[in-house]
């Protein structure tokens, strides 16, 4: 059994521990808004923070993650399934999603950035976000951090 | 017991069935309904059900009517509006509520929407089709859309004045309740939509608010989905969960047309399943299903070296060059003469171009879930379909066929789509889920990992076009000629191209708006074994690079301005002159670049809609080039949420760069190159340029949003290209800019 802390509930999983975490947050605790992309940390759809800070959830063994306090896009929010963290607000208010696939591993990402900076430059949001959405989001996305931003 | 009624719009009358509706958190519409009132189509009675759910049930939760088949209200006042299109990111739920909520006056921030499952209620035309294809969502469902708006409006109206018989008439429907003639509230919808219910259906067709008094159709509404898709809680197709389900995992031959020759026994605790090109297997979870597929020894019958030349990427380009200077054509459009034209040039231009097959890439990769109830005996008694499909009957009739169920017994949840690009209108990935569903005896989700989603897709067709072109002394074209040499999407789908052509492989080669009295277009239809299929603007994606990059070509042959010689083609094309001059403008076209940038244009209508585009590249210090800018001018008719209609021509005008600068799919014998999106490159924040739109609004007829900004961005890179540095590019990918980090 390895007990794991997600969105500040403990659980204790069965997983083989060597089951990347991605599949233990989607299949076996039912946290699906954290998505399946390429399996290889290329798309960062599966982007949640790790002891706060953003990680490829496909490429983290959960045996690995045991003890460590992980944030899905479902604990973004203080309010659980709630949409209020500024980065969400923004992305309602700019109408960021289109299919809304990457977004939950987009705003994950975003969110950590602005923790850390909070007034990044084009490079820095360049450089910080890696994340791919093949429904091309990014104007929109740029502007809903430059708003929230002030730029 | 609560008494749910729902009507259909082609019905005349209406009736009454009791259900044991439970208050959901998310309707389901049944099927059952649907059961009865096909065989009423012409009987003239409709009826639908709402039926509870399988879902946690909200305390205290409201109880719904269904004012029509696309309209529930609950006593809470909810409305949820069925909306019939296929959501896959183009806001099709929000766009087609909103045409709704324009005769149906609601609060649109109470509104929520929901797919409609299958249920012929839900399609549009004689066919009752449901499928999201073609950009025709908006096109094909706005008048029903409108009709189901003032219909559901005219009966609350009804069930009001039959509530309030001494109300001052007329009463009206303002934001969500019925007010009397001095503007005082009788009722909220939600407090009639019981009675409403159980009104008939007006003889006549509700009279509708017209263009003129639009307030919704027109304003960039917020989507009701956005807020699913912030927080995670937005049902994709990969995150439906059942009770007691397995996961499946499927890995096909790694080789195209090759099929199982053996299977090993099943690692313990798990299901085998072949399904003929394909093992699925199963397992606790998605990895564990996947993990063991992988490692599954499973032999392959492979296609004869011969066979396999038909899907080899050489062999297929060496292919189409013999097939284009020794195959009989098929004649697509023949007007003037060809002949003559050429003889009377004095410029001629003999140019051949080339596009590369392409995978989708929809970020959520192909996945089904089904369960499958069988009698004692083994006798299938029920089977429900969840999906990401953009055609939810076409699952139905895969289901039926595949379980022998009549259609009216099988039940299909079309579940928001991570992009559907054409590629989740096949049924291969349904056809798998649904066996595996018959052999496991148990709820199953079916999950393609990306290698599957890359190795098995229906790629976008390859092509090479030769164009030959005469042009007079002063530039003008004399004669148009194009043959193109490409495989068939007919015959990928089963059919055979009628008199030897495919309209949807030569896109828009024909009919082109550009004045020219002479023209041929003819079409050699490619053998391939490569799996081909629809793909966000298809045959477009492929005639506009063509037809828009020669026409520049034209353009510089005759010492004109790529924009001016396209006006001077135009003249007369009010609509096609109003959005080029619309783009042009917007990209500042004829105003001084700095150095080392130049800027290239293309038009390129489709989908019922026009669409120009200006790109701007610059030349860097290392000596690549850098996508600047990218313009673009449209004009879809009437642009429902114009917001929306930006967001998908941002969307396009990427989701082309993409293609147009590094993607193509290739083929070893059989064997797909691209697996992941390390070799399929797709742009980044980083390589995204600065995007502007401007909505054309001139009056046109409602076209299509989703794909027209697709076609013109690969030429207009060309053609920027070509002013930038003097090379002219004739086949894609333009392989002009550096591929985004780490892919190649
Ligand atoms: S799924 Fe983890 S990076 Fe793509
Ligand atoms: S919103 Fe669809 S992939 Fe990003």
């Amino acid at each position: 059994m390895i007990t794991l802390k997600v969105n500040g509930t403990s659980y204790q999983v069965s997983s083989d521990p060597s089951t990347p975490l991605l599949w233990v947050l989607r299949d076996e605790l039912g946290l699906t808004g954290t998505k399946y992309g390429c399996g290889v940390e290329i798309c960062a759809a599966c982007t949640v923070w790790i002891d706060g800070s953003p990680e490829k959830s496909c490429d983290e063994n959960v045996g690995s993650c045991a003890g460590k306090s992980i944030t899905t896009i479902e604990g973004l929010s203080p309010l659980a399934g709630g949409a209020t963290h500024p980065v969400q607000l923004a992305w309602i208010e700019s109408q960021v999603p289109q299919c809304g696939y990457c977004q939950s591993g987009m705003i994950m990402a975003v969110a950590a950035l602005l923790k850390g900076n909070k007034k990044p430059t084009d490079a820095q949001i360049d450089s910080a976000l890696s994340n791919i959405c093949a429904c091309g989001t990014y104007p929109r996305v740029r502007a809903a951090i430059h708003k929230m931003i002030g730029v | 017991m609560n008494k749910i009624v729902s009507t259909d719009l082609h019905a005349q009358d209406i009736s009454t069935i009791q259900s044991s509706a439970q208050p959901a958190e998310r309707i389901a519409v049944g099927r059952r309904g649907f059961l009865s009132a096909g065989a009423a189509i012409g009987g003239g009675l409709m009826i639908s059900l709402v039926l509870g759910k399988a879902r946690p049930a909200m305390a205290a939760a409201p109880t719904t009517s269904t004012v029509n088949a696309f309209i529930v209200i609950g006593t809470d006042n909810a409305i949820t509006m069925i909306t019939p299109g296929g959501e896959m990111g183009q806001g099709i739920n929000a766009g087609l509520a909103q045409v709704m909520a324009e005769e149906l006056p609601v609060d649109w921030t109470t509104i929520k929407t929901q797919q409609a499952p299958f249920g012929a209620q839900f399609g549009r035309g004689a066919t009752h089709s449901q499928v999201t294809g073609g950009s025709n969502s908006m096109r094909g469902w706005f008048p029903l859309m409108l009709q189901a708006g003032a219909t559901a409006r005219e009966m609350l109206l009804a069930a009001a004045r039959q509530t309030y018989p001494s109300a001052p008439q007329p009463l009206k429907a303002v934001a969500g309740a019925v007010q009397d003639a001095n503007g005082a509230k009788l009722a909220t919808y939600g407090q009639l939509a019981a009675v409403a219910s159980t009104i008939a259906l007006p003889a006549a067709a509700p009279i509708l608010s017209g263009p003129g008094s639009y307030k919704l159709i027109g304003t960039s509404m917020a989507r009701p989905d956005v807020k699913l898709k912030v927080n995670g809680s937005a049902v994709f197709g990969i995150d439906v969960r059942l009770p007691g389900m397995v996961y499946a995992a499927v890995r096909h031959c790694p080789t195209l047309g090759g099929t199982v020759k053996s299977v090993p026994a099943a690692p313990s605790g798990s299901q085998v399943v072949n399904l003929g090109n394909a093992v699925a297997v199963t397992g606790a979870n998605t990895w564990q299903a996947n993990s063991r597929a992988k490692s599954l020894a499973v032999t392959w019958n492979l296609p004869t070296a011969s066979a396999l030349t038909l899907a080899d990427s050489a062999g297929l380009a060496s292919a189409a060059q013999t097939l284009m200077t020794s195959a009989t054509p098929a004649i697509a459009e023949q007007i003037g003469d060809v002949t003559a034209g050429m003889a009377a040039a004095t410029k001629k231009l003999n140019v051949t171009y080339s596009v590369p097959y392409l995978a989708h890439a929809c970020m959520e990769v192909l996945n089904c879930t089904v369960s499958i109830k069988k009698d004692a005996s083994g006798t299938v008694t029920g089977c429900e379909v969840w999906a990401p499909t953009q055609a939810p009957d076409w699952v139905a009739a895969t289901a039926s066929k595949l379980t022998g169920l009549p259609l009216a017994q099988v039940i299909v949840n079309a579940m928001f789509m991570g992009g559907g690009l054409g590629r989740k209108i096949e049924q291969d990935y349904v056809t798998q889920a649904i066996k595996v569903g018959l052999a496991v005896n148990k709820p199953v989700k079916l999950t393609w990992f990306r290698e599957e989603d890359f190795g098995r897709d229906w790629f976008r067709p390859s092509a090479l076009s030769r164009v030959q072109v005469g042009l007079d002394a002063g530039g003008a074209i004399t004669a148009w000629s194009n043959r193109i040499v490409s495989p068939s999407l007919t015959r990928s789908h089963g059919g055979v191209p009628k008199n030897g052509l495919d309209g949807i492989s030569i896109g828009h080669a024909t009919a082109l708006p550009y004045a020219n009295a002479n023209r041929l277009v003819e079409y050699i239809e490619q053998p391939s074994a490569i799996q081909i299929g629809y793909w966000r603007s298809v045959g477009e994606s492929i005639s506009a690079f063509v037809v828009e990059s020669v026409i520049d070509e034209c353009a510089l042959a005759a010492g004109s301005d790529p924009y001016q010689y396209r006006r001077t083609l135009l003249a007369g094309n009010t609509a096609a002159l109003g959005v080029l001059d619309a783009a042009a403008t917007l990209a500042g076209w004829g105003t001084a670049l700095p150095a080392g940038q130049a800027r290239g244009i293309a038009f390129s209508p489709g989908f019922g809609s026009l669409c120009a585009i200006v790109a701007q590249l610059a030349l860097t210090a290392t000596g690549t080039v850098k996508v600047v800018r990218i313009s673009a001018a449209v004009d879809c008719g009437t642009a429902v949420n114009p917001g929306q209609v930006v967001g998908q021509m941002e969307g396009a005008i990427l989701h082309g760069m993409n293609a147009a600068l590094w993607q193509q799919a290739t083929f070893a014998k059989g064997v797909p190159a691209v697996r992941n999106f390390g070799s399929y490159p797709m742009g980044r924040m980083a390589d995204c340029p600065k995007i502007d739109v401007t909505i054309v609004s001139q009056g046109s007829t409602l076209g299509g949003i989703g794909e027209v900004g697709v076609p013109g961005v690969a030429p207009a890179l060309a053609n920027a290209y070509a002013t930038l540095t003097g090379t002219r590019k004739r086949s894609l990918p333009l392989g002009i800019v550096v591929a985004p980090k780490g892919e190649s």
